[in-house]
């Protein structure tokens, strides 16, 4: 907050210093304008008056030419007046039109903002004279439109064109923070080819990244007109701890420069090192949250396989396809909210998907299992063809009901992420994947040690024959675990709705993966299921930053198979007797 | 017995009368197209390999799902060579792709391929020496079963995502096509066409017969011997590893052949006919024919073909449904395929006997536990 | 010394299976090994046979260390084994079972260009014979009743002409006629090999022990004496009646 005080008297003088390049540039527009005899007509009376009256009213006129040109060339004309001119004030305005985003609404110029997450097809509106204000609806809250409520205000390319020179200055007007940013970095990149013009847009600045690329940009225009050592010494300890995504680039540019003192060129290049050594380790964590957040879908997806496996020795092929009709709950969940229930918030219907993913892909699995895996019970490649043949089918009506690609939005509490420094943000979606696997996990282990269906599912597991003996029904308990087994499927589906499309084999990219983490580790154990999911996705994730993705899963194999040169019975293999059938 | 050995002969006879003599003379006569022709000339491609599918999983027991990979290598090595050909033909230097890929000079795993024999012995040796080291780690760690289907199931995963991409300089997602001449013969020439047909369908016998003595010999009871009971040929002395290596080498090696005869008569061959899928339909035509027996396969492989050709062209939405239908129709109720069901039908009686003989050999294989506390 | 083993130890999962201080066998000696349910007798065989790898300890069989070579070595060697549940080939006839298991060169090639001679034929004519399995020659081996599996099971052993045989309950699932046939049978095999049986039924164990007895008892060795000393030691006694399996009071 100190830093922008600072900026702020500066930015007085700015604003003089434009005042008087406008009165030059009326100047220069009188003399063209007699040039135009066209417009000479319709305008003498209204330039009589703009020349007497201060520079805004022509910047005014100017944009109302544009806005409402009585032909053309009028438009034309005026926009070239105003990048000539250059008034602060209609930088906003120029910015609009040189990206095509200006419309009219009751008579006023507003651009549209960038949309947030959840909001499909309505957009903040901005005012974009004089200045760039925001408009709120009567409850105060921020007004939001969707395109077709606004009147575009088309400017053609040649007219746009004429503010080409301005690029660099107009987007640190734009309506869009992102824009803003990066036209700020670029600046500060670029060495203050427009410092006033930042410091002018800065001011208004509220975005939080942008402001963050803006005061970067800031300090690197000091930087460079820094002229004493200790001066620059201070800019450079404040580039190093503002941290921001160009700091090492500015920094290392600096010190390339001629004519800088060689003891702070010295120390810029040391801070730039410091904070490179400091950007890779937040790479790291990062991989490792990717990878992490990779193993969780793994263990999701494997902890039904590898259950069901353990109980009923079956290969399930078809279990990728529950995982995609839990996806496609997901997305019909999305569908029954918006056009059948009316309910706008994008959160309602995420929170319904969640248990009616679990349900309907739980329902799906018991079907699968009363028709076709009841007979196939330990004959486990004989299991494969047919559930490969089921997952075949399931594909192909799921093609044929959905078509080949849909999407469910991303819910708006899961939007964005969690900035845990300025160069980590953890993806608040993946988190929620990483939590929802931790709740399964915990909710799975209570359900098996805990419970009495779990005592008879582990004794099911161990041995079929004594445990029909003992008087448990193994068909319920299969049916039961068949259930589980593709609910779980069914939430992973869901789950990945958050960071994926929806496609009908979308099941498929994860069932080799999810087979590879079953056989890792150790057939029918939790532990190892979940060690292995973890592991390889985690693998997997720092391999890919080293190497490409395919790369990457081809070294995960030859690993995996190296592994199985040593432990061939997984990471926790049965002891003993047991072990031998 | 005698009577069933005699029909089965003079069915064998049918077939190879049939295609030896009855479907080219059609094309003579005019009546069958060179189209058609050369599309069961692709049939026995997949035959010679449903073949060593058998051999592998059919009488070993060993579930592998790579071996559409063994196929496609066989594949590559024929389509290098002939794209060399071709691109010698047009008077360049490098292939299309090549180009397009700022490759500045021929690759050199390209160069041998660059003659028809080195090219031919290699589309044998690349699959049998890849087979080798597979099957060495798999085999040696005792991996089998359902692990030995998963791990190669993700082996031919990884390898055709290796193939798709261009750094491999095979090509990428477009694989290799554009041929023009075997051996200056003009690929697109019907009479090629024909001839080639007769190579695949002369191949296919070959390797039928090779199977059978296989299959016949001592070697072949071991073969079983494996399949039924592991660890007993292991305490009989018989080193397992090798006698898989074997067989799984021999049925790369016969994949190798039929993608070597199948890439000349296509004119493409792309990383798309080695995916999971391609795999697991192989096992399917084998399953579908009659696990266990080698006329199974062959039959298997045409069967699936032929109805995939009739499918594809009456409704192609509903392929994949009759295909997924199938799989899990013959696991459920035709455990002995295609075969089992015409011995079904016409020896009903017989076959129980049979059946009650076999039923109590799986019921004794079910529970092979060596100790108990 | 045709066998020996030293301190010879595994463990399951943290329950001591075998712990065996000193066990010997002599050429052409029979051995039978009793205890009760868990004592480690069939551990022991399947460290005998490689089946299973101990934590520690050494056997000596015929001058060679056997432990830490794989079953086929050891059967290469000479060691076979019969086990508990009968382990042939069911999908092959009974036949081809014979012939598999005969000694001779077993690499691939020779498998693969195994030419079958008359006096092939004759020497499995002649174990099946003995083994009273001539008139099943061309059935399927899965289609044979249990007590048949357990005789072709022994001539599969038998047939690989082995210095050491492992013979892990030949008596279960036979009727008393057979039972004591297969004693016969035993008896006339240690004429020529090294033979350790394992058995439960007592009548058997009287029938063939013609020298030593071996108890073991929670993975050890409790004693060794003939069939008499055994039957009346008191701790044999004990540790029978003690877990409710008083086999050898009807004795």
């Amino acid at each position: 907050m100190q830093k922008t005080e600072s900026v702020k008297p500066k930015a007085e003088s700015v604003k003089l210093k434009a005042e008087s390049v406008k009165q030059k540039a009326i100047r220069a527009d009188i003399n063209t304008r007699v040039n135009s005899f066209l417009l000479l007509a319709f305008s003498v009376t209204l330039l009589a008056f703009s020349v007497k009256t201060a520079a805004q009213d022509s910047t005014a006129l100017y944009i109302q030419q544009v806005l409402h040109p009585q032909e053309a060339e009028m438009r034309t004309q005026a926009l070239a007046r105003l990048a000539a001119l250059q008034p602060p004030a209609a930088f906003p305005f120029l910015a609009a039109v040189s990206s095509s985003s200006l419309y009219l609404l009751d008579g006023r110029a507003v651009t549209t903002g960038s949309r947030s997450a959840g909001q499909d097809d309505r957009f903040p509106i901005y005012e974009v004279y004089p200045g760039q204000r925001q408009l709120k609806d009567e409850k105060g809250r921020p007004l939001l439109l969707p395109l077709s409520a606004l009147q575009p205000v088309t400017a053609s390319r040649p007219q746009r064109l004429q503010l080409a020179p301005l690029a660099a200055v107009l987007d640190m007007f734009s309506a869009d923070a992102q824009k803003r940013a990066m036209a700020y970095s670029q600046q500060g990149a670029k060495g203050a080819a427009h410092a006033d013009a930042l410091r002018l847009a800065l001011q208004t600045e509220t975005d939080p990244l942008a402001l963050r690329a803006g005061r970067e940009a800031m300090y690197a225009v000091r930087l460079q007109r820094a002229t004493d050592a200790a001066a620059a010494r201070l800019l450079i300890d404040s580039l190093y701890q503002h941290n921001g995504d160009n700091a090492t680039g500015i920094l290392r540019n600096w010190a390339k420069k001629p004519g800088v003192p060689q003891e702070a060129a010295a120390y810029a290049l040391q801070q730039a090192q410091r904070l490179d050594s400091h950007y890779a380790w937040m790479q790291r964590i990062q991989n490792l949250f990717s990878g992490v957040s990779l193993g969780s879908i793994l263990i999701l997806v494997s902890l039904g396989l590898a259950i069901v496996y353990g109980l009923a020795g079956i290969i399930n092929m078809a279990h990728g396809e529950f995982l995609m009709i839990g996806a496609y709950t997901t997305y019909c969940m999305e569908l029954l909210f918006t056009n059948v229930l009316q309910v706008q918030d994008a959160n309602w219907f995420f929170i319904a998907a969640l248990p009616a993913s679990f349900v309907t892909a739980g329902l799906a699995g018991l079907l699968l299992e009363r028709l076709v895996i009841r007979h196939l019970y330990a004959r486990p490649l004989e299991s494969l063809l047919a559930t490969w043949g089921i997952s075949l089918i399931l594909i192909q009506a799921a093609r044929t009901l959905f078509g080949d690609l849909t999407a469910v939005k991303l819910p708006g509490m899961l939007a964005g992420g969690w900035q845990v420094t300025p160069h980590l943000v953890l993806p608040w979606n993946r988190l929620f994947i990483i939590l929802l696997t931790i709740v399964v996990v915990i909710a799975l282990y209570g359900l098996l040690f805990r419970s009495r269906l779990g005592m008879q599912i582990r004794a099911v597991t161990q041995n079929r024959n004594m445990a029909a003996c003992l008087g448990i029904n193994t068909k319920r308990v299969d049916a039961v675990t068949f259930f589980i087994g593709s609910g779980l499927a069914g939430l992973a589906g869901c789950a990945m709705t958050l960071i994926g499309n929806v496609v009908p084999d979308m099941g498929q990219t994860y069932i080799v993966d999810s087979f590879l983490v079953v056989v890792t580790g150790g057939v029918g154990k939790l532990m190892g299921t979940i060690a292995a999911g973890l592991g390889i996705g985690i693998f997997s994730k720092v391999l890919e930053a080293f190497f490409q993705a395919v790369y990457g899963k081809v070294l995960i194999l030859l690993g995996i198979m190296i592994f199985m040169q040593f432990r061939p019975r997984g990471l926790f293999p049965d002891k003993g007797r047991i072990a031998e059938n | 017995m005698l009577k069933a050995k005699s029909s089965s002969k003079l069915a064998t006879l049918l077939f190879v009368l049939f295609f030896a003599v009855a479907l080219p003379a059609g094309h003579w006569l005019g009546i069958v197209s060179v189209n058609t022709i050369s599309l069961w000339g692709r049939y026995f491609c997949f035959a010679i390999a449903a073949l060593g599918i058998d051999l592998v999983w059919g009488y070993t027991g060993i579930m592998s799902m790579c071996q559409a990979f063994f196929f496609c290598l066989g594949g590559y090595c024929m389509g290098m060579h002939l794209l060399l050909k071709a691109t010698a033909l047009q008077g360049q230097e490098l292939p299309a792709f090549m180009v397009w890929n700022n490759i500045t000079e021929l690759p050199f795993f390209w160069q041998p391929f660059n003659g028809f024999v080195p090219a031919l012995l290699l589309s044998l040796l690349v699959p049998a020496v890849v087979a080798f080291v597979i099957g060495y780690f798999v085999f040696k760690s005792r991996i089998k079963g359902v692990y030995m289907a998963i791990i190669t199931q993700a082996l031919a995963l990884a390898m055709y995502l290796l193939f798709l991409r261009n750094e491999t300089k095979l090509g990428g997602t477009n694989g290799l096509t554009n041929f023009k001449t075997l051996l200056g013969l003009d690929l697109y020439a019907p009479g090629v066409k024909v001839g080639l047909y007769f190579v695949a369908f002369g191949m296919l016998c070959l390797a039928y017969v090779a199977c059978r003595k296989i299959v016949g010999s001592k070697f072949g009871k071991i073969l079983q011997a494996i399949r039924d009971s592991e660890p007993r040929v292991g305490y009989t002395a018989y080193r397992v590893l090798h006698y898989k290596l074997a067989v799984f080498v021999a049925a790369a090696v016969l994949a190798g052949v039929a993608g070597m005869l199948y890439v000349p008569q296509t004119g493409i061959i792309t990383p798309g006919r080695m995916d999971v899928k391609a795999s697991v339909e192989m096992l399917m035509w084998v399953a579908l024919g009659g696990r266990g027996r080698l006329k199974g396969a062959i039959i298997g492989a045409l069967l699936v073909n032929c109805l995939y050709s009739f499918c594809t062209s009456l409704f192609p939405e509903g392929w994949l449904f009759i295909l997924g239908l199938l799989y899990v129709l013959t696991v459920l109720y035709f455990d002995k395929g295609f075969l089992g069901l015409l011995e079904l039908l016409f020896k009903a009686k017989r076959l129980k006997i049979a059946e009650s003989i076999k039923q109590k050999a799986k019921s004794h294989q079910g529970g092979y536990k060596y100790s108990r506390q | 010394m045709l066998l020996e083993v030293n301190d010879l130890a595994v463990a399951f999962g943290g329950v001591q299976a075998l712990d065996l201080e000193y066990f010997s066998l002599e050429d052409k000696e029979l051995r039978v090994v009793i205890g009760p349910n868990g004592a480690g007798k069939s551990t022991f065989m399947d460290i005998l046979c490689g089946k299973t790898q101990p934590d520690r300890g050494t056997v000596r069989f015929r001058e060679h260390s056997i432990t830490g070579l794989t079953e086929v070595q050891i059967a290469e060697l000479g060691i076979g084994r019969k086990f508990q549940q009968p382990s042939v080939f069911p999908g092959l006839t009974v036949f081809d079972n014979m012939v598999l298991a005969a000694r001779m060169k077993k690499d691939v090639f020779s498998s693969l260009f195994f030419k079958m001679t008359g006096e092939f034929k004759d020497k499995v004519h002649a174990m099946a014979e003995r083994v009273g399995l001539e008139n099943v020659l061309q059935q399927p081996a899965g289609a044979l009743s249990h007590g048949q599996k357990q005789w072709l099971e022994i001539a599969i052993v038998v047939l690989q002409d082995p210095q050491l045989l492992l013979i892990d309950e030949p008596a279960a699932g036979m009727s008393d006629r057979e039972t004591e046939k297969t004693g016969e049978l035993l008896l006339g095999l240690a004429e020529q090999h090294g033979v350790i049986v394992i058995e439960h039924d007592m009548h058997f164990v009287k029938q063939i022990a013609n020298r030593l007895v071996s108890v073991l008892v929670n993975g050890k060795l409790l004693m060794e004496g003939s069939f008499e000393e055994v039957r009346n030691d008191q701790r044999v006694i004990d540790c029978y009646l003690g877990r409710a399996n008083a086999q050898l009071e009807k004795v």
